[in-house]
């Protein structure tokens, strides 16, 4: 899968900064150049490392499991360390 | 200078697309314009009697989360004399914007700033018009408008030179 257009990536990067405008919190420092770059940065890291992710799941998994399905797993993980809020509101509840 | 009017954001009128989002934040209404997309709203008022000099608006705002970089307004004046040739019904009429260039936003979110912009472009209003004033952040401005996030715009005042 190659990287986002940079139409999606604009949606992202909109997103973001309506979503935390609404929680009136943001990222010290930084202008919207800055955070555009670390949308095409970070879709850049996904693209670079797609690879080295799938290789590192469990064959069972990694041969059964849609791309769909290895992406929420790994959004999961990372909202769970970061984010538990965000994963509830997606899964409805983690207990 | 005297104070003319000062035009809240429950007194705010919109277009068909692309307005601030009518919006209250910590109980205080706002005006929530987009970091993205250019929002437009607008004002209507009778210009009093008197009315003389130079014409300013001074825009009070406060950021959402942006501790960093500039916003810029555009304030724009459609000035309409008795018997002018303006279908109202169909038309705008709207003088040439005032902007007023790159405004760096305060360092901490949610502390307030006042802009002054003059309306150097005013429309030739005089006293008895029939006038709106139409305010826009100039969100797709990547020189002028770097802050990130929402800016909720809290009163516009409109003075003149009296």
């Amino acid at each position: 899968m190659a990287v986002l257009p940079d139409s999606d990536r604009l949606r992202i990067y909109r997103g973001l900064m309506r979503y935390w405008s609404s929680l009136r919190e943001g990222v010290s420092g930084i202008l919207k150049t800055d955070l555009k770059a670390a949308v095409d940065a970070a879709d850049q890291w996904v693209e670079d490392n797609s690879v080295s992710y799938n290789n590192a799941l469990p064959a069972t998994f990694r041969t059964n499991a849609t791309a769909s399905q290895k992406s929420i797993l790994l959004v999961a993980v990372v909202l769970m360390r970061f984010n538990l809020d965000m994963l509830k509101r997606i899964f409805g509840e983690v207990d | 200078m005297a104070t003319r009017f000062v035009l809240t954001p429950n007194s705010a009128e919109f277009p068909a697309s692309a307005f601030p989002q009518l919006t209250l934040i910590n109980r205080r209404p706002t005006l929530a314009f987009d970091a993205s997309t250019q929002e437009t709203c607008y004002w209507s008022f009778l210009a009093p009697q008197g009315l003389t000099g130079t014409k300013t608006a001074v825009i009070s705002y406060i950021m959402a989360s942006a501790t960093s970089g500039t916003v810029e307004f555009e304030v724009a004046v459609e000035a309409i004399t008795d018997a002018d040739a303006t279908d109202l019904d169909a038309a705008d009429s709207f003088a040439t914007v005032n902007a007023s260039g790159a405004i760096t936003v305060p360092g901490t979110a949610g502390y307030i700033d006042q802009v002054s912009v003059t309306l150097t472009n005013d429309d030739g209003i005089s006293a008895g018009d029939y006038v709106r004033l139409s305010v826009s952040r100039d969100a797709d401005d990547v020189t002028n408008d770097t802050a990130t996030g929402d800016l909720y715009l809290l009163n516009v005042e409109f003075r003149d030179g009296a």
